[in-house]
Formats: C-alpha cells, structure tokens, sequence
C-alpha cells in the first residue's frame, strides 16, 4: 500500500484496543450516548440503592396525583406512589428486557445470517424466504396474540431470572420480530466475505466450511456483530415500550412503557398530570437515542467505509 | 510523432488564430497577450480529521500555451490529479488552495469567489474524468447530461442544446440517435467519448483528461487518443493529460511535467524530457516501461516507496529513493533551473548556473546520459 | 425488468402469504379457550354445546380438515364472525374502522414524506454542518420517540392545557351537526393532534434515511462532474443528487406503508381514534379472536403487498434494471 497517499483513502483495518479507543474518543456523539447509557445501567443495576425498594399500591409514600414537590421530586402516580421511585426501578426493567430481547436476537440472526450466506444456494434461498415471512409479520398483533399462548404454555406465574413470565413474553416477542434484519445485515456482509480471495484460498486447501465459517468469517464480521446488537438494543428497548403501552406488560414490574400505560388508563394527558409521563418518557427517549448515537459511531468506527475519493 | 508538423510561425500566432476561431468571446477580464494558462507557485493543503494537513500540491509552476497539449504524469499520489482539480478549484470540503496563482488568459482564478469562478467553470476549462461510468449520472440520458450546460449555462433554448447535443456526439463518432441513451448502455469506450462530447459543449479553451483512457483496453486506448488528437487539431484545444501512463503521453502531448510527491520534478517538450531525461526520477519512470523493440531486459523498480506527505522529508523529496543523492540533497530543497532547450528540472545535480554555459549543459547531460535511458516509449508503439 | 424477475417476485410473495395464513391459522386456534368461546355459554347444555361445536366444524381433527376448510374461507375473504360484536362478520368490523385510520395514515405519510424529504436532502447536502446537526439531531430523537411519546405531550400542551383541540375521538362524542360542513370542522379539529403526532413519527425516520442518502451521493463523481460544469448547488441537489437518491428512497417509503397501518396502533390508543389500532386493543380485551385473526392477515398482507409494489416500483424507476 502506498504510504505517500495523501488522501487517506480508507482507515486501515483496527488494530487492538488503544486504535478503538482512539478513534471513538473522535466521536462526540459516541462519547455523548455512553455517557447518558452509563448512568441509566448504573441505575438499573441497583435501582434500590437510589431510590429504595420499589413502590407499590401498599407502600405508596404520597398522595394520588401529586404534582412534584421537594417531598417527591417528580410527583406521584394514581395510586400515591413516587414517580422518581417507579422511574428508577423501570430503568432496571426496561433495559433488562432490552439486553435479553437482543441476546436472542443477536444470536439467532448472527446463526442464521452466517449459515444462510455462507452457504448459499438453496439454503440461502431458503432461509431469506422465512426471514422475509418474519418480516412481514405484524409486531403489535403478534405480540398481542403470542402473549396469551405462551402464558397457558409456562402458566402466569413463571419467573426466570426474577422477571415473570408476562415480561419473558415480550422478550421472546422482541426476539421473533427482530432477528431478521440482522440476518439480512450478517448475511450481506458474509456474501461479499465470501467474494474475497482469502476464503477461496482457505477453501483450496481444503479447510472444512465449519471452521471457515468460524476462523475466517466470523472474526471479520464481529465489528458489525457489535455494532448492531447496540442497534437492536435500542429497537428493543423502543418496542418493549410499545407492548407495554399496549397493555402486554406487568402491572408488578412496571418498565417505562407500562408506566405510561398506568399514565394513560388513569387519564393523565387529559388531567394534565405532565409529571406521570414526562419522566419515563423522557427516559426511554434518552436510552433510544443514546443506543442508537454509540451504534452509529461504533459502526463508523469498526466499520469504516471509504469516503469520497477525491 | 506528436508534434503537428505545420505549425504556425510563432507562438503568438498559434494564440491569435485559435483565439480567433472561439465560438464565444473571450471572458472580459482577460488580459491582451496573456498566454492561455499560467500556473504559478501553486500550493494546495488539506485539512486532516487528525494530525498536521497535508500539502499534495507544493509550489507547483506550469504554463500552458493555446492549441498545446501538456501531459502531467506521476505515480498515484504525486499530486497530478489535485493539481488538475485545483485549476477549477473542485477540491474536497477539506482542500484549499494555501498559495500560488492560476491565471487563466491573465486572469487570476485563485482570489475570486465560488460564484465568480463558477463562470470558467466548463466554458474555458472542462474535464474528462477517468472512469466515465461513474463521472455520467447513471439515471439521465446523455444527451440530456450532454446539453446540460448549454441550457444552465448558456442559457440556450431546449432543443438548440439537444440537436448540439447531437452534434457533439458526432464528432466524437458516436451515432446522434443514441443521445437517448443511459450511460450504462453504452461500452466503456463510448462512454469516454461521450464524456469528451461533453467536455466540449460550451467550446472551451483547456480540456482536463484525468486518466482519460486508463479504464480502457489498449484498442480502444488508441482510437479515444486518435479521437483527442482530431479535436485538438480540428479545434485548436489546448489538453492537460493526466495520467501515469507516459506511452500516452509521448503518443499525444508537446510537452509533459512530471511531478513527485507534490512538487515538479522536470518539465519540458516531451521529445526532449523522454529521450534525455535530467531528473534521476523522470529516467527512473521511463526505464520502469518496457521497450518492445529493444532486447529483453529486467524492467527497473523503483525501492522505497513515496513519502508521507504529513511529515514530508527535508530537502528533495525523491532523495531517499535516489541512487544519485548527494549528501545536499537531504538538506535543501533544490530549486528549479530553466535550460536552453526549454526543459526545467529541480535537482542538486543541475544546481543553478549550470544552465547557462553550454559545457555545463554538456557535462550535465553526460551525468544524464549515464543513467539507463530507454527510447521515447512512444516510439516503441507499432 | 424481465417477466422472469417478476414472477419470481409474485411467487415468493404467494409463498410468503401462505405461511402468514398458516400462521395466523395456527396462532389463533392454539389460542386458549378459542375454540370453545365460540360457543361458550353458560346456559347452554352439553348437548347444544357439542351441536354448535359440530356445526362449525371444530369436532373435526385441526390438521387437515380445519385447516383446510380455515384456508378456503380465508381466500374466499370469509374471515368469520366476531365474537364480540356478535353476528358481524369479521370483514365488516374491520371495514368499518379502516376508514379512519387511512385517512391518519394517509394524510400523516404525505406530510411526513414532503417535509422529511426535503428536511432530510437539505440537510444532507450539508453535511457537517450546524444545520445538518441540528437537523439529523431533531429526526433522530423523534425517530426514537413511540408514537404515544410524541401523542401524550401534544395532549397535555395543546388539548388539555391550551384547550385549542379536543383531547380524544374523531367526533364530539353525541353531537348533531346542522351542515355536514360543521360535521367535517369537528372532524377536522379532532384530526390535528393525531396527525401531527403520526406525522412527526415519520418525518424523523425519512429525514434520517433521506440524509443518509443523499450524504451518499455527494460522495459520487457525477456530482464532482456537476461541479466542474460549475452549476449551482442547488441544481446539483434538484437535478442530480435527488433523483439518484429517491431510488433508494423510493423502495424505503412504499416498504414502509406496509408497516404504518400496523404502527400507528399507539397512536390511535392515545388519542382514542376509532382505527384498526383501538380496533385491535379492544378484540383484545374482548378476547376476540376471529377479529384480531383478521387484522393480523391484513396487515401482514399489506406488507407483503407493499414490498411487491416497492420491487416493481424500483424497477420502473432505474434505468439500469428497466432494460
């Protein structure tokens, strides 16, 4: 490669973690989104340690509907609770719902996406034929009708990992209804991996596909793993609160959706009740936001695209 | 070989009669007797995300007579194309010009505004770029591109343009009826010839080839430079070829300037520079191209690799590369020497005054002629 | 654009409904208790039970025969009953509510595609610029807000607080209008909130995607020829950079009609608006299966619909697939 090119043409391939770090750090609206993300995973790691144990019809430490005051920073709820109190504590249950719902998501697109372009042929065909049937399928309405099957599946009161089987829905709904646009993104990537030479050099020497697939494909395509499952992450968090409002999440276990969704039943809009919505509110548009600014600047980053030439 | 056999007496005739021959008049500022281009200490400098800018284009100087044709050759990053790019200014949000003058019929183009400069944009200088199948808009007709400027900025009614559109396209011997055409339509051939149909529609004084044939296979290579050859004769055009291919340079140019890492190496007429060259670099690169006539021989390399223009080395730059470098040569910059035969170098080894006595002219020539020199690769050519 | 190519197209999109009606087949029928709410009543005799149950085919084996039978109603558009709204068929219930949310919709992607569009291309085209950044900040952060999350503010500042528009429904609930243009500025009134909620939605995401674009083919050299014909900026942008980046764009809005129907259901709970999306809310409640069954197929055909006519668009658009 030329070393008196003046133009740089095309960063060259990250190496090791201080580069990363280097290039990031450029990044203002990177640096912005982890910062604000930071704060709101502190909270949700150990909301109790803020706020307390979360609220509920009994423990309510207010009156109904209090707008805010020093005693209650952000007012409080139909029911007396502490808006500060819920917000925190839906922080933990927002974003773990998140990062679950993109666990699955990550991982079953990544699988298919890999197998589906590196196989290629009738697979590939195949594949991106039920990927496009997933795709088609209405969130809300799948979600609305999942939820009561899945319930009868596990019975109502099934927990894993403290979160009851209503939220587990959502997770698996969010799983369905997003693997298949990072399929379709892996697999891209893996086609035009494909094309380069140092696949068919591995494959003349006769390496199996498997280890094709892990030794050569997979390690150049975990930058854009990275970057997008900080994008899912953001949709999931995005679409968890939809399905909460809609009336799919737990009453128990309020996230900021369902919070909204208690905001709306008890006619908040209409009785100007600003503090029962701005803050989860405000709250999901931060982490969305936030998610998807450090998706952007890692995928810049990790993923860089030659600009203009000139 | 390139040279036109009938030329005018004088250079100020040659001038006075393409000049006359123009479609439109001269732009008002022009000067009466300024030659077609004067590039003066031309520097350009970019603007890095991180770390010092970059100058690809450092004190460059060139002139540029009517009905000439100049070729610039170099290897990739040696500034030619950001050269070229700097007379109309059409550098990258980046790019600035930090320094020199462009003075077009005496007209300096350096200090005037976007909008001012606009003006000579494709109706005295206009380009053809390498790689037409991008340079075209892939979801227009050509003759639609075709007549653009003519309609934009001529102001030319509709169907004027387009049958001009047609006209164009015959000259460079693509039949009119495929103006309706869409780029991806067309060969690769055909598209640079629609490129250069384009490049003429406002009549202008220079056009710039960037690589105009490189993209191309060698036949078609031919026929594009056969077909610039007929126009510059037929219209009296003045070329600037950029490209690093020097066999088309001595096919089709007068004179040629080769340029290393941003500054001038040696310019001169292209029989001279190519049969005896003066700069360690210029016969470096004409020993680099194979002579299908002469014996096989091992073709030259080049070791080493240009410099970072971030952190330019002090003195010449090709110095580090330079089986000829002196130990001057690391510390100073060499400047330029104009010699008789209208060839300029920039090398210790044709310090200043070494151009005047014709012995030195001689002995410098003897350093030259014991550099491996390859004959003009243009004559290799069948 | 071969005919190849498009009955390719049409037979992946046939394939694609299938599966979605064996799906939707197969997600309602597991739905618990939807077989015998059909029928249930506690009044009714284990006999009558067992006679509606025979009547309406449900004591037949799910596969094949209820399948089957599931299958040709379906494509006959027999979508069944509602529970619900006992004795109304399921395409009835849904016709009647599809009526408000196309105009939501439809009104909502015009304004948003307009101004998106040309926020998008502005901004863009500046790339790096203050007004690029502000702008792609602005889309993106109404690009990160659910439609309820846009609705519920404009609620409380516009409706409930400044009292300018009602704060839910399409109509004054009980009212009597003299003319039926009194009838349509209520309409209208009710219609301002929604649709600036569901317009605002979109222009975040088509500002995003249309700057993405056109950053894009600033990049390319066709503009850098424009420039060396030393055309103006803004004639570059109309007469260049836009139409080769409405191709892209193009597809990106026809797919994405496919998925607003579904999308606004948000914003219809908020606002109380009488669509598909209330429609949908309450069948849940109601346990009304037949219905949601409807809408889930609607929907999903829409989309595949949408992707067909977005392909075939593509096509007729660029030059270098139409030969």
């Amino acid at each position: 490669m030329s070393a008196g090119a003046v133009v740089v043409r095309r960063p060259s391939r990250m190496r090791g973690l201080r580069e990363f770090a280097a290039r990031f750090s450029t990044r203002t609206d990177g640096i912005v989104g982890v910062a604000i993300l930071t704060v709101f995973v502190i909270l949700a790691l150990a909301p109790a340690l803020f706020v307390g144990p979360l609220e509920n019809a009994v423990t309510a430490s207010g009156l109904p509907l209090d707008p805010p005051s020093a005693a209650h920073l952000f007012g409080t709820d139909e029911l007396g609770r502490d808006m500060l109190n819920l917000t925190v504590h839906g922080a933990r249950i927002s974003m773990t719902i998140g990062l679950l719902a993109t666990v699955i998501t990550v991982v079953v697109g990544v699988g298919i996406g890999i197998m589906s372009g590196f196989l290629g042929g009738r697979w590939d065909a195949f594949l991106m034929w039920v990927t496009d049937v997933f795709l088609v399928l209405p969130n809300l309405v799948l979600a609305i009708a999942l939820a009561p099957i899945l319930l009868a599946l596990v019975g109502d009161n099934a927990e894993l990992f403290g979160i009851r089987a209503t939220l587990l829905v959502i997770v698996v709904v969010i799983g369905l209804t997003s693997w298949a646009t990072t399929a379709r993104v892996i697999r891209s990537q893996v086609l035009s991996l494909k094309e380069r030479a140092f696949v068919d050099r591995a494959r003349v020497i006769g390496t199996g596909s498997g280890r094709i697939m892990r030794r050569h494909i997979l390690p150049n395509i975990i930058n854009l793993i990275v970057a997008q499952s900080v994008l899912t992450f953001a949709y999931a968090v995005f679409t968890e609160t939809s399905l909460a409002f809609i009336g799919l999440g737990d009453p128990f276990s309020p996230s900021w959706g369902q919070i909204l969704n208690a905001a709306q039943e008890a006619g908040a809009p209409g009785l100007l009740a600003w503090w029962y919505i701005a803050p989860p509110a405000v709250c999901v548009v931060l982490v969305v936001v936030s998610f998807t600014l450090v998706g952007n600047a890692l995928d810049d980053v990790l993923n860089p695209k030659s600009g203009s030439r000139r | 070989m390139t040279a036109p056999d009938t030329k005018p007496v004088t250079p100020a005739d040659a001038a006075a009669a393409i000049r006359g021959r123009r479609q439109w008049p001269l732009p008002k500022q022009a000067v009466p007797g300024a030659p077609l281009l004067e590039v003066e200490h031309l520097s350009v400098r970019f603007r890095m995300p991180s770390g010092p800018s970059v100058k690809p284009v450092d004190d460059v100087s060139f002139r540029l007579e009517d009905g000439e044709a100049l070729g610039i050759a170099g290897e990739s990053g040696c500034g030619k194309t950001t050269t070229a790019l700097s007379l109309v200014r059409l550098l990258p949000a980046n790019g600035r010009i930090s320094g020199g003058s462009v003075k077009l019929f005496g007209i300096d183009l350096v200090p005037k505004t976007e909008r001012q400069l606009a003006r000579y944009r494709w109706r005295e200088i206009s380009m053809v770029f390498q790689g037409a199948m991008n340079a075209l808009n892939p979801v227009k007709r050509i003759g639609d591109q075709i007549a653009e400027p003519l309609e934009v900025r001529l102001g030319q009614p509709r169907d004027a343009s387009l049958k001009r559109a047609g006209d164009l396209l015959e000259l460079v011997g693509i039949p009119r009826k495929r103006a309706s055409a869409y780029p991806h339509e067309l060969s690769g051939g055909m598209r640079q010839r629609a490129m250069i149909a384009m490049s003429l529609a406002c009549d202008p004084a220079i056009v710039i080839g960037d690589e105009p044939t490189t993209a191309l296979d060698v036949m078609v290579q031919a026929q594009i430079l056969a077909l610039l050859e007929k126009l510059r004769k037929d219209l009296g055009l003045s070329l600037i070829l950029i490209t690093h291919d020097l066999s088309v340079i001595a096919e089709t140019c007068d004179r040629v300037m080769v340029m290393y890492a941003g500054k001038v190496a040696e310019e001169g007429p292209v029989r001279r520079v190519f049969t005896a060259p003066r700069h360690p670099y210029t016969a470096k690169l004409l020993s680099a191209f194979p002579n299908i006539r002469a014996d096989r021989r091992n073709l030259e390399v080049i070791p080493g690799a240009p410099p970072d223009l971030r952190t330019p080395p002090p003195g010449c730059r090709f110095a580090a590369r330079c089986d000829k470098a002196m130990p001057q040569c690391t510390v100073e910059v060499p400047p330029e020497v104009r010699f008789a035969d209208g060839v300029r170098v920039a090398c210790h080894l044709f310090p200043p005054g070494s151009e005047g006595s014709l012995a030195g002219d001689a002995a410098n020539l003897a350093i030259a002629s014991s550099m491996p020199v390859a004959t003009a690769p243009g004559e290799a050519r069948p | 654009m071969s005919g190849r190519y498009l009955v390719n197209k049409l037979a992946r999109a046939f394939l694609t409904i299938v599966a979605i009606i064996l799906i939707n087949f197969l997600l309602f029928r597991a739905m618990p208790g939807s077989a015998t709410r059909l029928t249930h009543s506690p009044y009714q005799t284990q006999e009558q039970i067992d006679q509606e149950q025979h009547r309406l085919g449900l004591d037949q084996p799910l596969i094949p025969n209820q399948l089957v039978t599931y299958v040709q109603q379906t494509l006959s558009l027999d979508l069944g009953y509602s529970f619900k709204y006992k004795g109304q068929p399921v395409t009835q219930v849904i016709g009647d509510r599809l009526g408000p949310t196309l105009v939501l919709i439809g009104l909502g992607e015009i304004i948003s595609i307009i101004v998106g569009l040309a926020l998008g291309a502005y901004s863009g085209w500046r790339r790096g610029s203050a007004i690029d950044r502000i702008g792609g900040g602005i889309g993106l952060v109404l690009y990160s807000m659910p439609y309820f999350v846009i609705g519920m503010p404009l609620i409380i500042i516009f409706a409930a607080g400044l009292g300018w528009f009602p704060t839910s429904g399409m109509l004054t609930a009980g009212a009597t209008y003299d003319s039926w243009s009194a009838q349509l500025f209520d309409f209208l009134r009710h219609l301002v909130l929604p649709l600036a909620t569901v317009s605002l939605g979109l222009i975040g995401g088509y500002s995003i995607l249309m700057r993405a674009a056109i950053a894009e083919t600033r990049a390319e050299d066709y503009v850098t020829t424009a420039r060396a014909k030393g055309l103006t900026d803004g004639r570059i942008l109309r007469s260049h950079a836009f139409p080769n980046a409405m191709l892209p764009m193009v597809t990106i809005i026809a797919i994405n009609l496919g998925y607003v129907v579904g999308g606004a259901i948000t914003a219809e709970i908020v606002f109380n608006w009488p669509g598909i999306g209330t429609l949908t809310v309450d069948a849940l409640s109601a346990r009304d299966y037949p219905v949601l069954q409807g809408i889930f197929l609607m929907l999903a055909v829409t989309v595949v619909v949408a992707n067909l006519v977005a392909d075939m668009v593509y096509g007729l658009l660029d030059p270098r697939v139409r030969s």
